[in-house]
């Protein structure tokens, strides 16, 4: 069981004696779940989750053949994840161990990292000294039990990262480790008829998304790798490129994860599986060829303020529900509150919080007083019976109040009660995309990035943003940039996208002081 | 002569051209009754049907052809303001299409309008829909550019072009309060944004589709939406189901007693807006569109591309002509398609799921109250149809809708 107390040593690097790093320093680990050998086949036999069919017990048990490194000639990826223990008997760890060890040293041969994946029920004190004899770059828990790895280190030895996939954001988060991994889901839409729901006039289909998980790791400018895991693909054809740009979007890294079936048709050179595994190269190709992108902060002049000490799930879905909505955001912890300077946002968001000190109080008012919007609930001031919100004037700017907040009623409205200037960015006809939007640090270039969940290409799309910017250039990995024309209008520029495949960047630049 | 279930066959128009349609059931009705009889009164005009597979078509130039059809539009536009009333509604949609392309006026037809009533000297288009956003600053263009629109083409297409959302205000200083000319159903009159009255010519551009709650929504169904809700609240309440009454300063309904139940009052409230604010010019897309339903939302309802477009000077003559070229008898009653409803029973009140006096959940025909009030005839018999003929433009909605349709038509 994960504790909050062991929060901080969800990745731990212990620093001892320096080794080679493989596939560079762990930031620039591009990691692939690379999970195979005997141990895996007992693994998942005991799992449940076998595959009857022979051929792919027979793949999954011979992954670790070294030819399977040849897939990885021109692909990006250079960090595999390979199994290492699941608490199995001596005898088929023992197994393992030594084919991982000749995969792991032709694998170094190649520049390429390997990492012990470990499943629940190990036991650190067997897994960790061979993983530290066959010079592993590093161990990825499935699981909490990080204290118990790192309990069994040898002191004074090798450095070894030890990588903690965590079910709840909300340790990976507060643990401010250089690299954070979380489970996240598969990205996808389904309509709301599919799901047999009645939908209204206006409403559009769920979007299954990591990108508000990715982004909600940032509550500083500064990056840090967030990798996003999740078990292989449900569906019979899976987008794996959209997979790798749901999490790329917001400066993360998915575990690119594939299923049984693309990686015994990769085994037998089958065209379409191949060209599959390309498309998947050239997607984290044009994450890595704009990993400048990764060092611009959350743009939004709406702030979200998030008590990371309080339990999580609230949290994560106002964020997950906003970014849904198209609102851009930035986070602001509640702790710090009185040290954020306020003059960067014109809205803040304090529905999730259920109390409020009389500070918080004050400095809310106070933001409304001088010309913002306060979001709160009825923990800033009373709403009359009968009224579920109460929307008034402030000074010179304006609160509204919920009597019982919930995350989709707030999300709902947050786009209808939000103007230009209070948004920062608006983003038209994308019901089936979602938008982010970040700002060069230290610098007036805003780029929005929009990924499609729907199969079919989005069309028409007009980004608007709050000021004047004189050129426009649209990203995408599929065609070389191209320029957009920049509408004019008071105060705000337009840009208008044909159509959208699957992923793109909009760069704004030139903006008129 | 007429058809089993409301429905029109090929056969069948040409017995209802020749020989008109004899009463069928009749249902008693307060106020005045819904006539399936022809009254020889009503109004008509010529009405044109073109038939067009695409949105990509040259549709400037097919405008041009039904607008001469008809008569000539340019004597009536030219130095001209004319409003012109798009047919919006939610923005949800069906995987892979637009609203515009299902459920709302495609952008395409707004921009041919456009362009001809330009070409022929309109002096400006304002371009006009309840859009009724809430967020500071919101336009109509924003609720356009939701559904996909290219604006700059609708801009260019005439030389001034505005676009004004009558939910509100507006830029008027006040809302024009319009008397119904005809002889009052429900409200005598109504408050509506300013454009509706500071214009030459009023054009409604409907979107030719089936209605849960109304069986079928067309030019005169699309001018509910000239009805302000900044100023009347939702239109649910006050004028479907009449569940509360219009705000001070807005004309009260006639008889705050009469019959509550939706498929009774609204059709004859939609009568009362045109005869408020009459329609110059009626033009219904039926390109592509939506049947079991005005939209994605509504459960059973699907896409359909019946490829035509129907163009009148009369709002009644206009929805009849379309009506029959959807496969509809245009003079069917409340128990006949498309007429006879099944609607959700979660999202209506339980009382508008039971009518009083009717074991059906219906609604009345718009048209043949239309008629009835001397607005416009709904008889085919009476209504001198042009271009391409009714039969041979006809797609059969009801058959598609319970695909029934032979694969060669659908």
């Amino acid at each position: 069981m994960e504790t909050r107390s062991g929060a901080a040593s969800r990745v731990v690097l212990l620093l001892l004696a320096p080794l080679p790093l493989f596939g560079g320093a762990p930031d620039a680990w591009i990691p692939a779940r690379w999970t195979g050998g005997p141990l895996e086949v007992e693994y998942r036999a005991k799992a449940g989750n076998l595959p009857p069919d022979r051929d792919l017990r027979e793949t999954i048990a011979g992954w670790y053949d070294p030819a399977t490194l040849d897939l990885l000639q021109g692909s990006p990826v250079n960090c595999l994840l390979v199994t290492w223990s699941a608490g199995a008997g001596d005898a088929v760890e023992s197994r393992q161990w030594n084919l991982v060890r000749a995969y792991t040293a032709a694998a170094h041969r190649r520049g390429i990292a390997v990492l012990g994946m470990v499943y629940r029920g190990a036991e650190p004190d067997r897994f960790v000294p061979p993983a530290l004899e066959i010079r592993l770059d590093g161990l990825v828990l499935e699981g909490g039990f990080t204290d118990a790895v790192r309990s069994a280190m040898p002191g004074g030895q090798a450095s070894l990262p030890v990588i903690a996939i965590s079910r709840d954001p909300a340790i990976s988060r507060a643990a401010l480790a250089p690299l954070a991994a979380v489970e996240g889901e598969w990205p996808g839409s389904r309509s709301l008829a599919e799901m047999g729901i009645r939908a209204g006039p206006s409403s559009q289909p769920w979007i299954c998304s990591n990108i508000w998980l990715v982004r909600s790791f940032r509550f500083t400018d500064a990056w840090r790798p967030v990798w996003v895991g999740y078990p292989p693909a449900p569906a019979a054809r899976p987008n794996y490129s959209r997979s790798v740009a749901d999490a790329a979007v917001a400066g993360g890294r998915w575990i690119v994860t594939l299923d049984d079936g693309l990686r015994i048709r990769l085994r037998r050179h089958d065209a379409t599986a191949l060209a599959a595994w390309t498309r998947i190269g050239d997607f984290l190709r044009f994450a890595e060829e704009h990993a400048e992108w990764r060092s611009f902060v959350p743009y939004g002049k709406l702030g979200v303020i998030t008590d990371t000490a309080a339990p999580d799930d609230l949290a994560s879905e106002y964020l997950k529900l906003l970014t849904r909505r198209q609102v851009p955001y930035r986070l602001v912890e509640r702790s710090r509150l009185g040290e954020t300077p306020f003059r960067e946002f014109r809205a803040l968001l304090a529905a999730g919080l259920a109390h409020l000190t009389e500070t918080e109080r004050r400095l809310l008012l106070g933001f409304a007083e001088n010309g913002g919007l306060v979001v709160a609930g009825s923990a800033l001031g009373a709403v009359p019976p009968g009224q579920p919100l109460l929307e008034r004037t402030l000074g010179k700017g304006r609160t509204i109040l919920y009597r019982d907040p919930d995350p989709e009623t707030v999300a709902r409205d947050m786009p209808e009660v939000l103007s230009l200037e209070e948004a920062g960015v608006i983003a038209f006809n994308v019901p089936s995309v979602i938008t982010y939007a970040s700002r060069e640090p230290g610098g007036s270039r805003i780029l929005v990035q929009l990924l499609n969940y729907s199969d079919t290409p989005a069309r028409n799309i007009t980004i608007r943003v709050s000021g004047h910017y004189h050129t426009a250039r649209l990203f995408t990995p599929d065609s070389p940039a191209a320029v957009l024309a920049v509408g004019p209008g008071e105060g705000q520029s337009e840009v208008a996208i044909p159509s959208l495949g699957l992923w793109g960047g909009v760069l704004l630049e030139g903006k008129t002081p | 002569m007429k058809s089993t279930n409301g429905k029109l066959t090929r056969r069948g128009w040409l017995a209802l051209c020749g020989a008109g349609i004899q009463a069928g059931t009749m249902h008693s009705l307060d106020a005045r009754q819904v006539s399936q009889d022809s009254p020889a009164a009503a109004p008509s005009a010529p009405v044109a049907i073109a038939k067009v597979r695409s949105y990509e078509e040259d549709l400037a130039a097919t405008f041009r052809t039904m607008f001469d059809q008809i008569g000539g539009l340019q004597r009536r536009v030219q130095g001209k303001t004319v409003a012109l009333k798009v047919n919006l509604t939610g923005g949800n949609r069906f995987d892979g299409y637009t609203p515009g392309e299902t459920h709302w006026v495609h952008p395409r037809i707004v921009a041919a309008v456009v362009t001809v009533l330009g070409g022929l000297g309109a002096r400006r288009v304002r371009v006009l829909e309840s859009a009724g956003g809430r967020r500071p600053g919101y336009r109509l263009e924003d609720k356009l550019l939701e559904g996909g629109w290219d604006l700059e083409a609708i801009r260019n297409a005439a030389p001034l072009v505005e676009f004004e959302d009558t939910n509100t205000i507006g830029s008027g200083k006040q809302y024009s309060t319009l008397k119904v000319k005809t002889k009052p159903y429900v409200f005598p009159a109504f408050c509506l944004n300013h454009s509706y009255e500071d214009c030459d010519f009023l054009i409604s551009l409907g979107k030719a589709k089936n209605h849960e709650e109304m069986g079928v929504t067309m030019a005169i169904k699309n001018m509910f939406g000239v009805t302000p809700t900044a100023l009347y609240g939702g239109r649910e309440r006050i004028f479907h189901y009449g569940q509360t009454q219009a705000p001070s300063g807005a004309p009260a309904e006639l008889d705050p007693q009469s019959n509550r139940y939706e498929g009774w009052r609204l059709p004859r409230i939609l009568v009362d807006i045109i005869g408020a604010r009459p329609v110059d010019l009626a033009i219904n897309d039926a390109i592509l569109s939506t049947c079991g339903g005005e939209g994605p939302w509504v459960l059973g309802a699907k896409p359909i591309r019946p490829g035509f477009l129907v163009a009148g000077w009369n709002v009644v003559n206009t929805d009849a002509v379309t009506m029959a070229t959807m496969g509809y008898n245009p003079r069917a009653g409340r128990q006949e398609a498309p007429y006879r409803l099944y609607k959700g029973p979660g999202n209506h009140p339980p009382e508008q799921l039971t009518p009083a006096g009717e074991n059906f959940q219906y609604a009345d025909n718009m048209m043949l109250l239309a008629e009835a009030a001397g607005i416009g005839s709904a008889d085919l018999s009476r209504i001198d149809v042009r271009g391409v003929p009714i039969h041979k433009a006809m797609f059969d909605f009801e058959a598609f809708w319970k695909n029934q349709m032979p694969k060669e038509q659908g």
